[in-house]
This record gives C-alpha cells, structure tokens and sequence, in this order.
C-alpha cells in the first residue's frame, strides 16, 4: 500500500494515456472505467498545481490577506464563507428521491405484483375486444394489486427515508469542530465554517479540518493513510521540503489525521478544492460489504427489518447509545467479547477519598452513596490536624457561584487528587474556605515529580498566632522528613512499631489500588512571629523532625451502574476483559470492585499465596483469573495469549499500548469471539476498527476513534454497551418471532392448491385471498413483533454463534411448516368443509368433484341432496369457502401472533402491554370482515358475505396453538438442554 | 464470510457424503437413527393427534346436519336451466344428417336418460292433480308420474332417432331440482332462435309448460323416485345440402319469482346452445 495513491494517480501520467484506450472489438466494461479513472486523475494532477508550500510566511500572508498571528476579522470570515460556501465535500450525487420511491414502487416482489395487474388489464382488454360483454373481474384484480402495490410502496419508502433520516440525524449528533484564531481569538467552531486564510490549531487526535500551509509545528505527525496509503504516519513542519505539495512536509490534507503534536497552520483550500475534496469522486466508490444479517434478511422481509432496526436505532440513541450503521446493532447483540477501557468507561474519570488512616486504624469513607451528607465523623484530635492539613495544604479550589450545587457535583480547580480531599473536607469537616481565611498562606512549595511533596506554611490568626508548617506527599517522602507521630492528639516519638503499622497500611490501601498520600505538620517556634518573610528557595525555616499524622488514600471510584452491567454480561455469557494503561494493582482492583474479578476467584499468584508453594506449581486451572502486564504481553506468542485467552475467564491487561489492543482484539476473533472493544485515543482506532464493534466514546473520544468506530457511547458509560448488547438480541429475537409468525401462514396458504390438485376438491383458497394475507392482514401484526419487549431471559442466554445459530434454522421451519402452520392448515380446510356440507357438499362428495365442478357447461351439477347447482352458483359457495377460509387463517393468525410473542417465556409471564400487537390483532380482523362484509367486495375481489357461525369454526383451532404451544414452551423452561428445547427452540 | 475459502468439488463430495452418512457419529442425513426415531414418532403422534381432532371436529359438524334438507338454500335461491345431452364440449351439438353414428351418441344418452320415464318404471308413482304445488307432510313422500307421451315426437317412442335423422333434432330442456323451491304463476320454458328465422322451433309439452305438481322437491333421501319435469325442444332445420348452424335460447317464463336474467350466471333460469347440422 505504500506510495499506493502516488502510483495509480502519478503514475499514468508519465505514460502515454493515449495509448491505454486499445481499440478491441468489444472494450470490456473494466477497461472503460479504467479511462474515466485516468481521466480523472489526469485532471486531478493538472489541478495539482498549488504553490503554498513554496512560498514564504509573508507571501502566504498577503496571498490570503491575512495576519498570522491574530487570524481573520469575524466580518471577513463571514465574507468568505458566503463567497466560497462552506466547508465541507458536496455529497456524491445521492440517489435522487423519485427513484429511491420508484425503486421501492417496482423493485422485486412489486415487480412480480405489476405484471400480475398488467396481465390481468391485458386480459380483460382482450376479453373487451372479442366478447360483448366480459366479466369484471380482471380489471377488478388488476386495480386492486395496483394499488396494494402502491401502497405498500409508499409505506416501505416512508419507512426507508425515515430511518435513513434517523441516521443521517445521529452522524449530525457528533458534529466536527476545528480551533481557529480569529481577531486573536482562539475559538472551536464548527468545520464547515472554516474559511480560506483561516488560523487553525490542530493537536493530537484532530481531523485535519482543511488543507493547511503550517506555519509552526511541534512535534507534529499526521496521517495520511487515507490520501496516500501510506501507513507510517507522517511527520510535519514548517519548512519547504518536496516540489509536490503531496510530498513536502509543511503541508497538511483536509480529512487526514493528526497522530500527534500540535501545529498551527493557514487554510489554503476548503471543501470540493482541497486535495482530498477533488479525489473524492474516485474514493467514493468504495461500498463496504454486506454484514452477515444483511445478507441473511435479503430473503425475508426488509420492511419489517428496516422497521426493526430504525426502531432499536432511536431506542438506543435515547440510552446513549449512537448507532453509526444499523447493522452493528444486531452485531453487538452477538457479542460475546467486551474489551472495555478502564478509566472513565468503568471508572466515573476523578477521585474521592475512600479510606483514611490514623492512630494505627483505618478508617473507611462512605463512597457508595451521593455523598451529600458527611462522609465521615470522628472525635479524635488526630482527625482535626489531618482535615486541616488536606484543607489547607491543598491548591484546588471552587469554582464561584455554585453554592447551591451540592458538594460532590461542584467543579473545581486544580488536580483530581486535591480537588477530592477539597471536598472531602468540605464535606466532612467544616467549610475550606473559612478555615483557609483563618489560617493564610504565607509561603508553599507546590508538588512536583522529584519532590514528591507539597509544602504550605499558615499563620494562625487564632489566639496563638504562630505559623504552622504543613505537608502532604507519597507516604514514604512523608515519613522521611517525621520524628513523631500523632496518636489521638498526642505526640509520640517515632518508633519501630509505628513504622511497621504504617507500612501495612501503605501496602493494605496501596492493594486496594488507591492513591495513598502521607500528611505531617510542624509548628513553627513563636520566633518566626507574623510577617516572617519565609523563601522557599533558600529555605530559611525547619523542615525536618515533623509530626506525621496519617494517610489518606484516594480512588477513581466505577461508575455506580457498572457492577450490575458487568454481572449482566456475565450471565449472558460476555466475557469482559479489562484492557487498560493503569498500575496491574489499580486495574486489578478497580476490576475486583466492578466484578471483573468475581470475589471468589483468584489469580495464579493469590493461589501460590494461599497454598505457600511457587507461581510455576500453580495449577492453571485454579486461577480462573489473571492479570496480564503489558511487557509480558509483549514477548507472548500468539499461541501463548491464546491460551490465556482460553483459559481464563476473568482477566485485566494492565500497563497495555494502544497497539497491544489490537493483538488482544485478534487473539479473542482468533477463538471465535465476536468482540466489542472501546477506545478513545487516536492509537485506538486500528482496534477500533478490527473489532466487530467499535465503540467510541463521546465525551473523552478524538475525532479519529469516532470515525472509526461503528457505535459512540455518549456518556462514556460501561453499562450502555450493555444496553446495547441487549437491544442487539432482542432485535434478533424479533426478527426471528416475525419471520416465524410470517412463515408460518404459508402452510394454509399452499396446502389449498395440493389438496384442490390430489383430493380433486374445489379450491379452497385462492390467488385473491392468498395476497389478501399476504399484502394485508399478515402485515401489520408482523411489524408489531418489532415492537415486542425483552423476554425475561434475554441477558441470561449465551451470545448467539453467527455460525450456527442463523436468523432462519431448521428448528424455526419445523415449528412455522411442521407444527403451527399443519394446525392451521387443518382448521382452515374444517372451515370449508363446514361451508361445502352446510350447503349440499357433503365431504365424501367433494372428493374428485373437481373435473365436474370446474367445467363451465356441466350447469346441473348435483350435490349429495340431490339439488343441482349452475357453474356460477357452485363458484359463489366455493368463493364462500375461500372468503372464510382467508378468515380463518387471519382467526388462527391471532394465536400465532400471540405464541410468536415469546420464544421461551409463558405469554402470560410476557404480558400484552404491547399496544402495536393488539391494534395489529384488531387491524386485521377488521380488514378481514371489511373484505368479507363489504358491498361490491362479491364483484371485485370475489369475496362474500360469511354467516357468523363460520367464524367461530377457527376457534377450537387457535386454543389448540396457543395450549399447543404453551405446553413447548413449558417444557422449553422446565427442562433446559431436553429433547424439546433441541428440536423446537428456534 | 467466508467466500473467499473455496472448496474443491471433491471437498464438496466429501462433505456430503459425510452428512449422507457419517460413521463416526453415526448420523445419517445429520441424525442419529435415535434422533430419526423420536423426531418420527414426534410427528407421527402429532399428525395423529391433528388428525384425530380434525375427524372429531368434523363428526360434531356432520352431527348438526340433517339427512334431508341441507342447512342452508340460500345459496341457490332460483333453478338454473339445462339441457340434455350435453355435449362434449361447450353446449355445441354438431351432427350430420346422413351420417348416423354422428348423432349415435346423443340417442343413447336421450334413451338412457329416459329410462325412468317410461311407462314400466313409473308404474308405482302417483298420479298427482294438475296444475297445482303438491305439496306433501311426509313421512313418507310420493313421486308424481311423467308421461312420456307429454313429449310427443321428442318421447322416442314414434322416433326412436329422436328427429336426428330427419334433420329436426329434439334437446331436452330441464329445470334445476332445488329442495322446497315453489314456482309461482305458471312456469314454462319459452325457447327463441337468435338469429335465424326460416327455421321452425316446437316445444313439447305443448307451449313448454312445466305443471306445478312437480314441485316442491323433497331431496334425494325423502323423494324416491321423483322425476324431473322435462321440456322437448325441436328444431326443424331448414332441409336444404348446405351446412346449418342455429342458436337456440330458452328461458323460464311466466313464473316471478324464477329468475331468467343474471349478469354473472349465464344459465339461471336460461340456457342457450348451438346446433351445426351437416349434410
């Protein structure tokens, strides 16, 4: 790939084009495209001419008439925008409306329906031309399937632009923003907004907003795989280094990446003019392949599907879930691998402080609720001293004006640390702001990476007024600088025994995977009295012998719905893999308290721990858990990560590269897993898009991970994919329960014609009466499956294998054609037996009547009372028959609707809150006694008035697929894994 | 997914072959004989229940019925009209004067249709009074005698040819037997040629009539022995070499509530047919 771009748009030119086009007798097809493509890059190299890059910061200055430190007036942006128009690519010519809506009126099945009407008009304009008077029917039937056809035209085409709306919405949701300097300003303004001349400031993660000439650069690497193929990315400058603009180094392309680095650049092209803008045109050809469920739906109904998916697509973005195409929603209903991040995704991204230590005892903070009430309560002195220290030792502070806030959702600034042990004492002592008016600050020496301490001194301005010399920092620099230690208000001097109770601590709350800091203090002696220049460079003061206090550790707590959404996973079979750049011991506890790493499982080396033997002899098969360092990872064979992969079921990646991602992504596909792995940073999208779903985060992604993936969490929480897993299923399931209620019609809508040709009856069922199914009651019931709600089970079943368990299989076919369907069969041919002996046509007199029935002269056909019928009186009893067989099969329909509701669940466990159902029971028993009951319905579909005792014929047959049916289902959940769940769980 | 591994054809046949039959498992056609055998019986006692319900349904519905009088008639409120023989195909009878077994077959269906009328056969049947319904309380229900004789030339018994052979060929016309059904007025069968007029058309008995003892009709279980009343229709052609071909078209007339006009039903109360006599 490498140069990729360069050979197929450079190439040909030093070629002579002219003598491609070889005049064969019959120029393929390919060949032709292969002149438009060199056409268009022939014309795309003539427009290459672009000097920017030769010229200097001052040409570029005067050329865009622009000042490069201060950027655009606001009125001058605004003039170019409305001269050049805005920002962004025209659109590759989108289907035109009218054929998107003729596709869907003469697409397919339409097709076949408009050559029946055609026919049919055919007929009866021949009937017209040779006989006087013709019947009606065939122009009846034709207008009819006209304007079913229409109809349900017009539908699937709402429905088609409805979702694509739908779609086109959500991309809009995550709108591009760029940084630009205008008037000396920086500002984020949309992309499409930029204008020509434009000062813009790019930074690791961005998309590349336009073509830019830099002008300073630090560090700055794109990528430009995009444009080029060339994979490496690439690093940029400000000098001019290449004659082509696509080569030298000062030279950035609209819609390529930022890797890493900032710079800052002018715009010297936007929209169709940018390099990428004037090849668009060849790359937009590229259409990605089908998704499996695509390919599988493309037999079954798609209306019913597009009305499924457009559905879960809008229920999900509600939950926070964007969709990015629709397939992916079924996809991560197949999920059976989430790598998940663990900072932010798991973790709520800040601190609070979880445990304390002091006079020898640890102490717990409530963490687990809001935290609006005090967290913490205690008498003893110690706590005083330490509460004032990690008050008034602190840099971070309140935001103003949100003292109606409650504590805990106050911003603040300052680091995360300090702003948690801020509002941890605001919360649980007294009020930081009073108590750092009571005691100023004089002099400090903030934290940093050598010191690893933080230093402050305050005057008290108490009766005592002397100073106080107070210090936090990594415990063991804190214990460094102490000669006593505080014990319930009292001083002691430092000994052994403290010592080892304060390293059990450490290591006790370090295990925990907290952030431990240590807190001391001195009072200063009364000589340094009140305005004492203190110099923290030249330290003028004692800064050893201090009194250390106690400890107080923090942590970036999981997110409170986490837990729950983690054991959910579990239970529905997802394996959930913790992939993070976090210490091994923050991950591994972050992960114990999520449940990650259930309680009662341990790793290899808590094992070697407990039964006091080496690592080595552990048995593999006791450690279901296992931490995974990502230098480790880094000398694994594939086979080797395999084996962990396999092996463990409960596993962290610590210390892990972005790029480690991927192998671990690999080596789940590798086993067969679907995997979901979420990412934010720019190094994450190769996994992003290697995974089945990537998933984005939409608040702490880059542009980049976004574009890559196919879903973007908006709150960046955990538990949404797993709504979306569930979501994904329960597409499935519906999908699976409106092709089986579908399917399951055709057996009384076939075995009409086999036993009209082997028993020699009258036909029982007609053309007529099989569309009216077909194109009108089946269809509403069918799309209100869609809105069918979760069975019960549904986050407690395996992921479905996309190998084995297909949309359609053989368990589905038998229950639709073998089971269901028979019954139905059964109950519409008692139906019409009914009719026929209720009007002279005993059973036993039907068999083999067909030859007589059928022949238009025989006009004194004798029925087994001895009554003769014309042609035309014996058809009007057999369209009867098909009329009421037509609503029989809507009347057993009913109970197939209500037992396709469920797949395992009873359906009084299910319920009928499904308000879409019930309007489609009641659709389609109107539309069926509409048909039967309406005047004129005799001339123009055939279809007669039924006596009502006929309707009630079905009945006994609908109880019997609904008992039949919970009876299954009974067995389904009473014995998992039995004979029954086999062979009928579809 | 995974189109690009392509097989070879004789993966393929192994493949199949493997779910033909396979030994290790021995699964045949993806089953186990185990599994054959409880799917096959499954269905053998599903189908069995099916059908068992099936036949219970349908004997609780051929209980409600009644021997005699089907439940509903109103689906044929008003007779259709018939002829006899009926020929072949569509109601075009074609024969040639001078050619005897062209017309052979309508004769013996004629003679074998009127079997019953003939004097022998309706010796037990009763002589009922003219010109009225005869309507009877049961239980036991009498048939009225037909005379032949009312068909005089087109009986066969002074022309056992039926008029074939003299170019003047009779076509029994005859009325639905709908159960109950009361004519009123007085019914008769009026026969029009459509587009000749030098030919002569004679109905028998005289002016078509159809007497009202005939009706009402019982059904075949109560009503043995009844006989239809039956309307002669002759034709006398034209005697000339040239071939003849006429349309005849005979409706009920004379009785209000017999329907004779339907836009749909060609033959309620109507029948039409064509007649081609060769040389």
């Amino acid at each position: 790939m490498e140069l990729g771009w360069k050979k197929r748009a450079v190439a040909p030119m030093e070629q002579n084009p002219r003598q491609i086009p070889i005049k064969g007798p019959k120029p393929s097809k390919k060949k032709m495209k292969r002149q438009k493509k060199e056409r268009d890059t022939e014309e795309l190299k003539k427009e290459m001419v672009m000097d920017d890059h030769k010229l200097t910061l001052e040409e570029l200055s005067t050329k865009y008439s622009v000042n490069l430190t201060t950027g655009h007036s606001h009125q001058r942006a605004k003039e170019i925008l409305i001269r050049d128009g805005p920002n962004t690519l025209t659109p590759p010519p989108t289907t035109p409306e009218w054929v998107k809506f003729c596709k869907q009126l003469f697409g397919g099945f339409s097709l076949l329906l408009w050559t029946g009407a055609i026919l049919c008009s055919v007929t009866y304009g021949i009937q017209i031309y040779f006989r006087e008077e013709p019947a009606k029917d065939n122009l009846y039937l034709s207008i009819v399937l006209a304007v079913v056809v229409v109809i349900t035209g017009c539908f699937s085409y709402y429905q088609e632009a409805k979702s694509s709306k739908i779609m086109e919405s959500f991309k809009n949701m995550v709108p591009q923003q760029a940084l630009v300097i205008r008037e000396g300003e920086k500002m984020q303004i949309n992309v499409q907004d930029v204008v020509l001349g434009d000062l813009v400031e790019i930074k690791g993660g961005d998309r590349i907003p336009a073509d830019l000439r830099l002008i300073s650069a630090r560090g700055c690497k794109v990528d430009n795989s995009s444009l080029t193929g060339e994979s490496e990315p690439q690093s940029r400058c400000t000098d001019f280094t290449h004659e082509n603009p696509l080569e030298t180094r000062n030279i950035c392309f609209f819609s390529t990446n930022c890797v890493e680095g900032t710079a800052r650049g002018v715009v010297i092209a936007t929209g169709d003019s940018t390099v990428m803008g004037r090849i668009a045109s060849l790359t937009s050809g590229l259409e990605s392949g089908q998704t499996p469920i695509a390919a599988e739906i493309e037999h079954f109904i798609r209306l019913i599907t597009v009305v499924c998916l457009t559905l879960t697509a809008k229920r999900m973005a509600r939950k926070n879930c964007l969709v990015k195409n629709l397939e992916a929603v079924e996809t991560l209903g197949s999920t059976s691998v989430i790598c998940s991040d663990k900072t932010g995704t798991l973790t709520q991204n800040r601190m609070i402080v979880a445990h304390m230590w002091f006079d020898e005892t640890t102490y717990e903070v409530d963490t687990s609720k809001e935290q609006t009430g005090k967290t913490f309560a205690n008498n003893s002195d110690t706590w005083f001293t330490l509460a004032q220290i990690a008050g008034l030792c602190n840099r971070a502070d309140f935001k103003p004006h949100q003292e109606t806030l409650p504590i805990a959702k106050r911003a603040t600034t300052g680091d995360a640390s300090e702003s948690a042990l801020l509002k941890f004492i605001e919360q649980s002592f007294s009020s930081v702001t009073e108590m750092r008016k009571k005691n100023p600050k004089v002099a400090e020496i903030p934290f940093n990476s050598t010191n690893k301490y933080q230093m402050s001194i305050h005057f008290r301005e108490d009766s005592s007024q002397t100073h106080v010399l107070m210090m936090k920092g990594a415990p063991e620099r804190i214990l460094e600088f102490c000669s006593t230690f505080l014990l319930h208000g009292q001083e002691y001097s430092m000994d052994d025994e403290l010592k080892e109770a304060f390293q059990n601590a450490c290591l006790e709350l370090g295990g925990l995977g907290e952030r431990v800091l240590g807190f001391c203090f001195l009072n200063l002696p009364s000589s340094f009295s009140k305005g004492f220049p203190f110099n923290t460079d030249e330290i003028n003061f004692p800064m050893d012998n201090l009194c250390f206090v106690g400890l107080i550790s923090m942590i970036d707590p999981p997110r409170t719905t986490v837990p729950e959404a983690v054991n959910m996973c579990r239970s529905a079979g997802i394996k959930v893999i913790m992939v993070t750049g976090d210490h091994p011991i923050t991950a591994k506890a972050i992960a114990q308290r999520v449940g990650i790493i259930s309680e009662n499982t341990e790793t290899a080396e808590e094992v070697a721990a407990r039964l006091r033997i080496p690592v080595s002899k552990v048995n593999p098969s006791d450690a279901k858990a296992i931490v995974v360092h990502g230098s480790e990872l880094k000398d694994l064979h594939s086979e080797q990560l395999d084996q962990i992969l396999r092996n463990h079921t409960e596993i962290v990646f610590a210390r892990t590269s972005p790029q480690q991602k991927l192998i671990i992504v690999e080596g789940c596909q590798r086993l067969g897993a679907i995997v979901a792995v979420t990412g934010d940073g720019v190094n994450d999208s190769p996994a992003l898009k290697k995974a089945d779903i990537g998933i984005a985060m939409g608040i702490s992604g880059s542009d980049v991970s976004k574009q890559a993936a196919d879903m973007i969490l908006l709150d960046d929480n955990f538990a949404s994919i797993v709504t979306g897993v569930e979501e994904g299923r329960l597409i499935f399931d519906n999908l699976k329960k409106s092709i089986m209620y579908t399917l399951t019609s055709n057996i009384p809508e076939i075995t009409p014609f086999l036993l009209f040709i082997v028993l020699g009856i009258p036909l029982p069922l007609g053309t007529i009466t099989i569309l009216c199914i077909d194109l009108g009651t089946d269809m509403v019931p069918a799309i209100s499956l869609a809105y069918e709600s979760a069975e019960s089970d549904i986050m407690k079943r395996r992921p479905r294998n996309p190998k084995m368990d297909k949309l359609v299989n053989h368990r589905l076919i038998a229950m639709a054609y073998g089971q269901i369907g028979m019954i139905q069969a059964v109950a519409g041919f008692f139906t019409y037996f009914v009719i026929m002996a209720e009007n002279g046509f005993r059973p036993m007199d039907l068999l083999g009547i067909r030859l007589y029935w059928e022949d238009k002269f025989l006009n004194d056909l004798e029925d087994s009372y001895g009554q003769q019928w014309t042609y035309e009186q014996r058809k009007v009893v057999e369209f009867t028959c098909q009329t009421a067989f037509f609503v029989t099969i809507v009347l057993v329909q009913w109970a197939d609707l209500i037992v396709s509701k469920t797949r395992r669940n009873s359906v009084f466990q299910q319920g009928m809150r499904n308000k879409i159902l019930i309007f489609g029971i009641l659709e389609e028993t109107f539309l069926a006694a509409f048909l039967s009951y309406t005047p004129g319905m005799d001339v123009a579909l055939r279809m007669y008035p039924l006596k009502i005792s006929w309707w009630f014929c079905a009945i006994p047959y609908s109880i019997l697929i609904f008992v039949y049916d919970e009876i299954r289902k009974l067995l389904i959940r009473q014995r998992p894994g039995g004979w029954v769940e086999r062979e009928t769980y579809y | 997914m995974t189109k690009n591994e392509k097989k070879s054809l004789n993966q393929c046949l192994a493949e199949w072959k493997l779910f033909i039959y396979n030994p290790t498992t021995g699964e045949f056609l993806g089953r186990t004989a185990k599994s054959w055998g409880l799917i096959l019986l499954f269905y053998l006692v599903f189908y069995g229940f099916l059908a068992a319900l099936f036949s219970f349904t349908m004997w609780v519905m051929l209980q409600t019925l009644n021997d005699e009088v089907p439940k509903y008639r109103d689906q044929i409120p008003s007779p259709g009209l018939m002829v006899f023989p009926k020929p072949v195909t569509a109601l075009e009878y074609t024969f040639s004067v001078s050619d005897p077994t062209s017309y052979a077959g309508y004769i013996a269906d004629l003679k074998k249709f009127l079997k019953p009328y003939t004097l022998e056969e309706q010796k037990n049947l009763t002589t009922c009074p003219d010109g009225a319904l005869f309507e009877q309380k049961g239980p036991v229900y009498v048939a009225c005698q037909f005379p032949l004789l009312l068909l005089q030339a087109c009986s066969g018994m002074s022309d056992p040819d039926f008029g074939y052979s003299k170019g003047k060929p009779c076509i029994l016309v005859k009325m639905n037997r709908i159960i109950g059904l009361k004519p009123e007025g007085v019914p008769r069968i009026d026969c029009v040629l459509k587009n000749e007029d030098q030919t002569n058309i004679t109905t028998y008995p005289h002016n078509g009539m159809i007497d009202l003892k005939y009706f009402p009709y019982y059904g075949k279980k109560l009503h043995v022995g009844y006989l239809q009343p039956l309307v002669a229709v002759q034709v006398t052609l034209a005697p000339s070499s040239a071939e003849k071909e006429v349309t005849v078209e005979c409706k009920i007339d004379g009785s209000p509530n017999l329907k004779s006009q339907d836009d749909r039903d060609k033959f309620l109360g109507r029948v039409m047919f064509k007649i081609t006599a060769h040389a």
